[in-house]
């Protein structure tokens, strides 16, 4: 191993730690939530079961606004917000709630978007034979939109661990903040590239695996 | 068995059923025919409330389905079948679990549902293909699926939107004998939407013709072809008349 990554393992580790528990939170969010509103979205849309062209147009907005904020000004605009549910609004634990709020936004789209290529008469096929909401929902929706699904988490995982190389500004630290503050402030450009190297492969592997596992589950 | 009183229905300004009176009765296989664009489908739609009415009562199995609370109107659908042109299986699910799912959403017994899949997977001559995908089938072989998952919680009533009219016409005659075979074993009512004459006096009692969203007229089609057709639209009366069995009163 070259000497700079041994000189620097430690910190290198702490900062891989960091960025997985950002990117981890932000995962978590966007199943939690990014994909309720994502169905929501789908749902409330006109001729859809749901149709509710207040509550779509209220969220549709929401998710526009938060997607088109860039993402610096997004967390610092929410530093008052995130100060109210975390009590700081500096650390790896205050980084994840602007993060949380983009991945939210960024993947309940990737959700409609994945919803919408659901073939309209297998929705009704499942009102035909009495499904209710819940079940249109999980017997139909997500098992037909399942690669789609799967492919759009990838897609917006990649996107977090963009977005969390930045959260240096509000001390969330991770593998971006390492190489800007050690490879680039420092001038210490080798480490710098390391750690791009280390996100290179990091982005290959979680594009592979979803590639991967969306082709298999995939039987259209 | 089934009973339209008055219906009509638009979309946005236009008129698509247009004050609709029509009975169909228990045991019957009933055709509406009429030229693409006639409200055929919608009618059949109104049938389960996929299109919900303007005006006027749909009544099936002795139930008002437009008096029905959404829970009440979904118990009612699970003894509707319904099969459509384009199938609508679900592509992720195999065969076998596309007929469950019906089965699962009635709360069929858990322990008897296998053994009713397989009943009806072998009743439309599918019971070797319960691990296979429907991109790996035949559209003749999807549409006979769709039947089994139709038929699964013995319906009283089964609709059929152009069923034969993505197939060829060999498989078209096939599956309109598992059509006449569900009618005849188990007495199901039967309603087909078609737009071929062939389809309709293949298998049908009786026929309603359909035109700009209104009925022409509803005839009877006995054994020796079709009866009191009185006034409906020219086109059809000659495709009836050009193969000779149209007994016109
Ligand atoms: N969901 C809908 N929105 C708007 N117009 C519709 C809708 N469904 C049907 N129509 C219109 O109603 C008329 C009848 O349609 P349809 O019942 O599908 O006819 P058919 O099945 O006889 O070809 C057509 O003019 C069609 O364009
Ligand atoms: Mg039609």
């Amino acid at each position: 191993m070259p000497d700079i990554l041994v000189q620097y393992e430690a910190e290198i580790w702490a900062s891989i730690g960091k960025t997985f528990v950002m990117v981890g939170v932000s995962i978590l969010a966007a199943i939690l939530l990014g994909l309720p509103v994502g169905t929501l979205l789908f749902l409330c849309r006109k001729g859809q079961k749901l149709e509710n062209r207040i509550v779509f147009s209220i969220l549709n907005l929401l998710v526009n606004i938060i997607r088109s904020f860039p993402f610096l000004l997004l967390v610092v605009f929410l530093i008052p917000f995130t100060r109210l549910i975390i009590g700081t609004a500096i650390g790896t634990a205050a980084a994840t709630v602007p993060l949380s709020i983009i991945a939210i936004a960024h993947y309940s789209r990737l959700v409609e978007q994945s919803l919408l290529d659901v073939p309209k008469g297998v929705m009704e096929a499942a009102i035909s034979m009495g499904a209710s909401v819940k079940e249109i929902i999980f017997k139909f929706l997500y098992v037909e939109a399942r690669s789609g699904l799967v492919l759009g988490l990838t897609t917006s995982i990649i996107s977090f661990i963009s977005y969390s190389t930045i959260m240096g500004v509000v001390g969330g630290g991770g593998i971006g903040d390492f190489a800007i503050r050690y490879g680039y402030q420092q001038f210490k450009t080798e480490l710098m590239i390391y750690m791009i190297i280390i996100m290179v492969i990091l982005v290959q592997l979680i594009q592979f695996t979803g590639t991967t596992v969306s082709r298999m589950i995939d039987k259209r | 068995m089934i009973k339209l009183h008055n219906v009509s229905k638009s979309f946005s300004r236009f008129q698509a059923i247009k004050s609709i009176l029509l009975t169909i009765n228990k045991g019957e296989i009933h055709g509406i025919i009429g030229a693409s664009g006639a409200g055929k489908s919608t009618l059949l739609r109104l049938m389960n409330l996929l299109e919900v009415p303007d005006e006027g009562e749909v009544e099936v199995n002795g139930q008002k389905l437009t008096n029905l609370s959404s829970k009440e109107l979904r118990q009612a659908r699970k003894s509707i079948g319904m099969i459509f042109q384009h199938f609508n299986l679900v592509a992720n699910k195999t065969v076998y679990e596309n007929v469950a799912v019906s089965l699962e959403l009635a709360n069929f017994p858990k322990k008897e549902r296998r053994s009713r899949v397989l009943e009806c997977l072998q009743f439309v001559g599918l019971e070797s293909f319960v691990e296979k995908y429907p991109a790996q089938l035949s559209g003749g072989q999807k549409q006979r699926v769709a039947i089994a998952r139709a038929l699964a919680n013995n319906p009283e009533v089964l609709l059929c939107d152009e069923p034969t009219s993505s197939l060829d016409p060999n498989t078209t005659a096939e599956i309109l004998g598992v059509l006449d075979n569900i009618n005849k074993s188990f007495g199901v009512t039967i309603v087909i939407v078609s737009h071929e004459m062939e389809v309709i006096k293949s298998i049908c009692n009786r026929v309603t013709v359909m035109a700009a969203g209104e009925i022409y007229d509803t005839a009877l089609i006995e054994p020796k072809g079709i009866q009191n057709l009185d006034n409906s639209p020219r086109y059809f009366i000659e495709q009836l008349t050009k193969d000779g069995d149209l007994d016109h009163a």
